[in-house]
């Protein structure tokens, strides 16, 4: 299968070094303490933060942090296929904990002592890169929340077909079964977080690949920055002096 | 720069499904004209001075592939609509696009209009797929006029006569391709024109030049809606169509949904349909399913083909297809309890062009006008082809090549076009050349890319080489090679020493061609390309240059060479104490021939270092034979011959059985512990992307012909095992000394060929090699003339960590690919090898009567088929002459597999030795064949 | 940007950017420009030294915001506003919470903190309004004092063993009845002097809790005289146990005025409309905005609808822009 045409188009007419279009809302849902919706292309993501609030299972409670918990599941719709899926599957559980270790590694949780954080993030639309926009998502609502972080975290996803390394691979790239590299960093302290690759890819070429991921990741720090800066300075001129 | 729209697509895969995909549309798309002031026009490929640009509408690329390949057509743009649609309705052709595209010499520019902002539609409602794809080409055409200006004139080409008339319409200058050529006023061209089938051609254009003849002679096919749902219903049954190779009027169809092969009898049955289609086939009433056929010697009444005189087949791949008897032979039912159908549609056609020549025919009146002419394929399993062409004074004794187009219901033959000529019939370079084009083997010389790959000659092993410390200095020992006279590629050479402690060191030294040949170069991507190298009687075609395959790699005698060495400790009971691999310098002290091998060792008054190893090695290698045929090895036997070339005209002086001696047996055998070593060593280290070689287990079913002879002859052979079968082909041993060479020839015959694999595509016990009783195997010892050996050398070299592996063996997709690539190279080199010993025997016996002697190894309803073991060839012998039908005189019986004339008085059974004339006639002239008789 | 929940029309949608633009550029220009995202540097006068605050953390010798807010400088203190957060208790503030859990001689509160807050028994003053131990009996009767989901109105005492702890000595604060309780983000409330207030016309109490809890309900008397309270204390010792069980019973008898409770609904539906718009809840914007539904003569379930939103928005731009004038 040609995924990246001699022209140098990609099946859906991206070049290979190029990102789908990102788009961010911040605020989706009322009744959470920070919530948001992150789309990459037709992936749609939507995630609520409750908390700090306390503890509710009290043998989880940790005396000098924040417990931090997340959920990740995939609405019923989210695929081509509508069928119901039940809760917590391998799948679910893996990108749950996958999130929830990354979150927590940038949560100054130190700061909260006592309490817990929820994090629930759902797929409403699926289409490759699921993972990525999860946690761009939860960076964002957790940001909204108002809970102190060191830094943000982004997410971006990078592959490599037809011997050409793309960045941000599409659904139908993603099933293509080749190698596929999720990358997540601390923009501002320019650290790995996360790094999943399930395939294997000589080094040289990982390191490429990995490099165009993590370009992928900035500009989706960039435009997350940019998203936040705008609620904040909204929120701040709406509430008057 | 990213404008985002996405759509709706529905696809059938069982139920409807709603998938969304997103569609960027792009303004960075450049328009490939280098005159062009507003694109970046780094990537044009237009020429400069581009008058007219040519837009290809997806009918012509798809039809006129042959003529768009000839230099005379050039400044075109391919939309990258039509090479979707191209894509979609035939790969081949795509690949070729693809290739005219990519060649620097061509100006053809692809344009990707599909992602350009002005050239995208949408479809609108009500619109069908192909309209839709038909308004972007004329879309794109007019943004092509409007963007490059009046200066340049832009032209649509179009065979269909609807976009040709809304182009028109839409104030788009539109040609059909006939007038476009005539236009170029190239007569040459238009014979590359495919005659455009009736419904797309405008009736004034190309008056129909056989009224006559139309009739309708096949069913018609079914619509492609019927054959899914008749698929899903079950009523219809999926497969590849794959035409006796011995007779064209029968065919099989491997169905899944039946488990069974479906045979289809006659031109009618198959509808219009060729070898390797894929169709959909109907189930004919269970009556009228036919006995089988194959028991009589093909022939159909109108057309005078039938079983050819042919070189003995070696395995059962190459053999004539034998069906597998249901039940007990005894009780034969009147009707066949194998299925039978006939073709309803055509799901994929695998059309391509064939090699052959035009039927003879009276040069019509006009000449210097088009004349209609019948081409007969070289192959047997096409039928044949009618075109049309303005020179065929020029082609009636050439061998040309030809390509299919169509083939409507009213005619008998399919319709094609011609692509180009060979040569003159029955010259045998142009012959030989019709074999390598046949078995698809490229014999072009290597490009200079490749060449620029080579190390700058003369070459000899610099101080680099020596002091590299991966590499063993060996050329303080006894080296040697043994090899077929003659030999230029040598690429193993042996080493034996007597330790003190009574044991050997043996030594395999391979040539170490990957040291030249580097991954991702062009000459390494020309040899995987070629696989093989290919050796046919009187030339041979190299998978690497000559510098490689003669010098550089070659382990001649008395230079310093780079190699690959196994070495293992023996005990003198030839147990291996150790393997060592390593790269080395090696100094060859002879390269001897078989022959001289043989002599030297034979002569118990030499006694030379160089004779007292070989004696050494020759006994251990018994030791290691025996050892290896006790574990179930076959002894296999093939019908090789060997022709003795003039030196001058390259004509065959004689020809004779190949000559095993015990030499070849002990050089075989190192090779073969090589191989199995080197084979384990790599599995180690890379279990999932090793290339090794396999040999399947044959299947009862596959051995049943072998039991049917043996039983009749009072044999008994045991097939349980690998061994079972070894032991009881050497009891086999019957009054006359090649009788049990005989039965050997024909076990091998019912076995597959090894074929390479990749480790990561099959379970351990899959890797099994039946005949050689391994259950590893590869090949490593002759890199010069087979890639996979060189793919094995890498494997070998990155295990021992010297160096890295290349990134090629992490993609699985890919290294599969080699592999069958590997197999399919292999099987066609051999093909062609067959081949061209065919041919030569053909021209050996041209002025050569010969009678000899045969052996009957099948029986016919009209006579049998004879196997010559001197030349080792296999042809008919009939009874009943071939014009008289039915023959009351002679019948079969099956169970004792003899014919007997009804009045007892004579009668053939199987494996008899008859005495057979064989002589060449030719009763058609340029065709000449081997015809064999009784005396 | 937060995105309203609301179908607005062309022209509702125009004004509503229109107001929006107008309350931007009203904003002070250094206001907008100390705004932070996470892990933005904060130029700092490093010379003076720097005490880091709230909201900030020292990465490479630069000092970095972790929360999204705003830069407030307080001599050599930095620290960052966060705007959307939960509740952060300072000792005195006054607070609304819901009643979770009834333990052993505590209550526990949801006040929108990052835990429960704690109402010790000893805290509050008893129904008979007594110094006195706490017995055991009291303790068996507390629920007859706050039960679950009880609103209770407190103020923050501080932190004692990992918690935060409230009391409610006063007779200001204590259980709330007849009202709603409305939850808005704590940024939108500011600290001031007065957190009840009594709006008469409607005869409507109003607690401006700082959590972000706002309650409305209705008017009640005995809470009235809170500058008095020392001197009330005898009497309200005789009165109140024979009193409450009186009224009690009167009130359940005659429920609140259908006129109050809709002015409860009506000041109730003000402050929602000001919350999802994100202007800041002050008892004089409330009032205006109750005022300006009744001007409009809207019925108390139109207030939430798109129409009085905008116009909300509008009069607000109007109000800032007046008051900035004036300065």
């Amino acid at each position: 299968m040609e995924y990246v045409s001699p022209e140098g188009l990609r099946l859906d007419g991206r070049r290979p070094m190029e990102m789908r279009q990102i788009r961010a809302e911040i605020g989706a849902v009322a009744k959470a303490d920070g919530s948001a919706v992150f789309e990459m292309g037709n992936t749609k993501v939507i995630a609520a933060v409750y908390g700090p609030r306390e503890v509710q299972n009290k043998s989880q409670l940790i005396g000098d942090q924040a417990l931090v918990r997340c959920e990740y599941s995939m609405a019923n719709f989210s695929t081509g296929d509508r069928r119901r899926k039940q809760k917590g599957d391998r799948r679910s559980t893996e990108i749950s904990l996958v999130i929830r270790q990354t979150m927590e590694a940038c949560i100054m949780t130190h700061l909260m002592p006592r309490s817990q954080i929820d994090i629930y993030v759902q797929v409403l639309q699926a289409d490759g890169g699921t993972r990525c926009a999860c946690i761009n998502a939860a960076t964002l609502a957790l940001a909204d929340a108002g809970i102190p972080m060191r830094d943000l975290v982004t997410s971006c996803s990078a592959g490599y077909l037809n011997s050409t390394p793309l960045l941000d691979l599409n659904y139908v790239e993603d099933s293509a079964g080749g190698p596929d590299v999720t990358v997540g960093i601390l923009p501002k302290l320019d650290k790995v977080t996360l790094f999943q690759m399930d395939s294997k890819l000589p080094i040289d070429i990982l390191d490429n690949v990995m490099q165009l991921a993590i370009e992928g990741c900035k500009a989706v720090a960039n435009y997350i920055r940019e998203i936040l800066l705008e609620n904040t300075k909204e929120l701040e001129y709406r509430r008057g002096v | 720069m990213l404008h985002n729209k996405s759509f709706v697509k529905k696809t059938k895969a069982g139920k409807v499904m709603k998938q969304v995909r997103e569609h960027y549309l792009r303004d960075d798309i450049y328009c490939g004209a280098p005159f062009c002031k507003v694109c970046d026009t780094s990537a044009a490929r237009l020429s400069d001075s581009a008058s007219t640009v040519l837009v290809l509408d997806t009918n012509v690329v798809l039809n006129q592939i042959d003529l768009l390949e000839n230099p005379a057509i050039d400044d075109v743009v391919v939309l990258s609509i039509v090479l979707e649609e191209v894509k979609n309705k035939n790969m081949a052709v795509y690949n070729r696009i693809r290739a005219i595209c990519s060649n620097s010499l061509r100006k053809f520019f692809v344009f990707s209009n599909e992602y350009h902002r002005d050239t995208y539609v949408k479809e609108m409602s009500g619109e069908t797929k192909n309209d839709r794809n038909d308004r972007a080409i004329r879309v794109a055409t007019q943004w092509y006029q409007s963007h490059l200006g009046d200066a340049v004139k832009v032209l649509l080409i179009t065979n269909d006569k609807e976009n040709k008339r809304k182009a028109t319409e839409e104030g788009i200058r539109a040609e059909t391709v006939e007038s476009y050529v005539k236009s170029l006023a190239r007569s040459d061209l238009l014979d590359l024109v495919v005659r455009p089938s009736s419904e797309d051609v405008d009736m004034e254009e190309v008056e129909d030049l056989r009224p006559s003849k139309r009739k309708v002679i096949y069913t018609e096919h079914k619509p492609m809606s019927e054959i899914t749902s008749g698929l899903h219903r079950g009523i219809y049954h999926q497969g590849k169509l794959r035409v006796n190779r011995y007779n064209p009027f029968e065919a099989y169809v491997g169905s899944e949904s039946i488990g069974d092969e479906i045979t289809i009898y006659g031109r009618t049955n198959m509808n219009r349909a060729f070898d390797g289609d894929i169709v959909a086939v109907e189930l004919l009433p269970q009556d009228q399913w036919r006995e089988e056929k194959s028991l009589s010697i093909a022939c159909d009444e109108d057309e005078d083909e039938d079983e050819d005189v042919h070189l003995a087949p070696s395995s059962a791949d190459d053999a004539p297809r034998t069906i597998p008897q249901q039940g007990s032979i005894g009780e034969t039912n009147p009707i066949s309890s194998r299925p039978s159908g006939c073709v309803v549609g055509i799901i994929k056609r695998n059309w391509h062009s064939y090699c052959g020549s035009l039927e003879p025919m009276p040069m019509p009146a006009g000449s210097g006008g088009v004349a209609h002419a019948l081409f007969v394929s070289k192959d047997r399993r096409i039928p044949k082809i009618r075109i049309q062409t303005r020179q065929l004074e020029n082609l009636l004794d050439k061998r040309i090549i030809v390509a299919v187009d169509s083939w409507d219901r009213q005619s008998r033959y399919p319709s094609g076009h011609y692509v180009r000529t060979i040569g003159e019939i029955g010259d045998r370079d142009t012959e030989s050349e019709v074999v390598l084009i046949e078995n698809d083997i490229n014999s072009r010389p290597f490009s200079s890319q490749v060449l620029a790959c080579l190390p700058p000659l003369p070459w000899s092993v610099s101080s680099v080489d020596l002091t590299n410390p991966i590499r063993q200095d060996l050329r303080n020992l006894r080296v040697f090679s043994v090899d077929p006279p003659g030999c230029r590629d040598i690429d193993d050479a042996l080493h034996c020493t007597a330790l003190p402690n009574g044991n050997f060191e043996v030594g395999v030294h391979i040539a170490d061609v990957t040291n030249f040949v580097h991954p991702g170069t062009p000459l390494d991507e020309e040899a995987a390309q070629r696989g093989t190298s290919v050796y046919l009687v009187e030339r041979r075609i190299d998978m690497l240059p000559k510098p490689l395959t003669e010098d550089i790699c070659s382990l001649r005698a008395d230079v310093e060479r780079l190699a690959f060495s196994v070495i293992w400790e023996m005990t003198p009971e030839a147990d291996i104490l150790s393997t060592k691999y390593t790269k080395s310098v090696i100094k060859s002290s002879a390269a001897l021939s078989y022959v001289e091998a043989q002599a030297r060792m034979d002569d118990s008054r030499l006694m030379d270092p160089v004779t007292t190893d070989l004696r050494n090695m020759n006994s251990l290698a018994k030791k290691m034979r025996l050892r290896r045929i006790e574990k179930g090895a076959l002894t296999l036997a093939s019908a090789e011959v060997k022709f003795q070339i003039d030196t001058e005209t390259h004509d065959p002086l004689d020809i004779g059985m190949y000559q095993i001696r015990e030499a070849n047996q002990m050089v075989e055998e190192f090779m073969l512990a090589a191989n199995v070593s080197v084979a384990e060593q790599i599995l180690r280290s890379f279990p999932s992307c090793s290339l090794l070689r396999r040999h399947p287990t044959p299947t009862r079913e596959m051995l049943e012909p072998l039991l049917r002879t043996a039983a009749v002859i009072g044999l008994h052979l045991d097939v349980t095992s690998s061994k079972a079968l070894a032991d009881s082909l050497d009891h086999a041993v019957g009054d006359d000394p090649y009788f049990n060479k005989l039965i050997r020839i024909l076990a091998t015959r019912c076995m597959t060929q090894a074929v390479y694999f990749c480790s990561g595509d099959l379970s351990p016990p899959e890797y099994h090699h039946y005949g050689l009783a391994a259950p590893l195997y590869t090949h490593f010892t002759s890199p010069i003339r087979r890639y996979a050996d060189v793919i094995v050398h890498r494997l070998l070299a990155a295990s021992l960590g010297i160096f890295k592996l290349p990134p090629i063996f992490r993609d699985r997709p890919q290294l599969t690919s080699i592999s069958d690539n590997l197999n399919y190279r292999h099987r066609n080199a051999q093909m062609a090898g067959r081949a061209s010993v065919e041919l030569h025997t053909l021209i050996y016996f041209r002025n050569r009567p010969t009678d000899t002697e045969a052996r009957i190894v099948k029986i016919r309803s009209n006579g049998f088929i004879v196997f010559v073991p001197k030349y080792g060839i296999e042809g008919p012998v009939y009874l009943i002459p071939r014009t008289e039908k039915g023959g009351g005189e002679w019948y079969v019986d099956e169970q004792q597999q003899k014919i007997k004339k009804m009045d007892g008085s004579l009668s053939y059974s199987i494996l008899q030795p008859v005495t057979i004339h064989m002589e060449v006639v030719e009763p058609q002239p340029h065709r000449p064949k081997l015809q064999l008789t009784l005396i | 940007m937060r995105g309203l929940q609301l179908p607005l029309s062309q022209t509702q949608k125009v004004r509503l950017q229109k107001a929006l633009e107008r309350l931007e550029s009203l904003s002070s220009k250094v206001n907008s420009d100390a705004s932070v995202t996470i892990a933005d540097s904060i130029s700092v006068n490093y010379e003076d030294g720097v005490l880091k605050g709230h909201g900030t953390a020292e990465l490479n010798g630069e000092v970095v915001a972790t929360v999204c807010g705003v830069v407030e400088r307080v001599n050599k203190l930095v620290y960052v506003r966060a705007l959307r957060s939960r509740y952060k208790p300072e000792v005195g503030d006054i607070v609304v919470g819901r009643v979770i859990e009834v333990a052993q001689k505590r209550w526990r509160l949801d006040i929108n903190f990052n835990q429960d807050a704690v109402l010790m028994l000893s805290s509050m003053n008893l129904p008979d309004g007594i110094q006195r131990r706490r017995t055991a009996l009291d303790e068996l009767n507390m629920r007859s004092v706050f039960e679950e989901n009880d609103v209770v109105c407190a103020e923050v005492r501080g932190f004692q063993h990992d918690g935060l702890q409230l009391q409610a000595r006063s007779q200001k604060y204590g259980k709330l009845k007849r009202g709603q309780l409305l939850r808005v983000a704590p940024y939108l409330v500011k600290r001031q002097k007065q957190h009840f207030h009594h709006l008469e016309q409607y005869g409507v109490d109003l607690i401006l809790g700082c959590n972000g809890f706002v309650w409305v309900g209705e008017h009640i008397e005995a809470k009235d005289d809170m500058i008095e309270e020392q001197a009330d204390q005898s009497d309200s010792q005789v009165s109140r146990p024979g009193k409450n069980a009186v009224s009690l019973e009167e009130q359940e008898q005659n429920c609140t005025a259908l006129e109050t409770r809709k002015y409860i609904c009506r000041t109730a539906n003000a402050i929602r409309v000001l919350s999802t718009l994100g202007f800041s809840i002050t008892l004089e914007i409330i009032k205006e905005t109750v005022n300006l539904s009744l001007t409009v003569n809207l019925d108390i379930n139109e207030m939430l609808g798109s129409e009085f939103c905008v116009l909300v928005a509008e009069r607000e731009a109007e109000r800032r822009s007046s008051n900035k004038k004036k300065r």
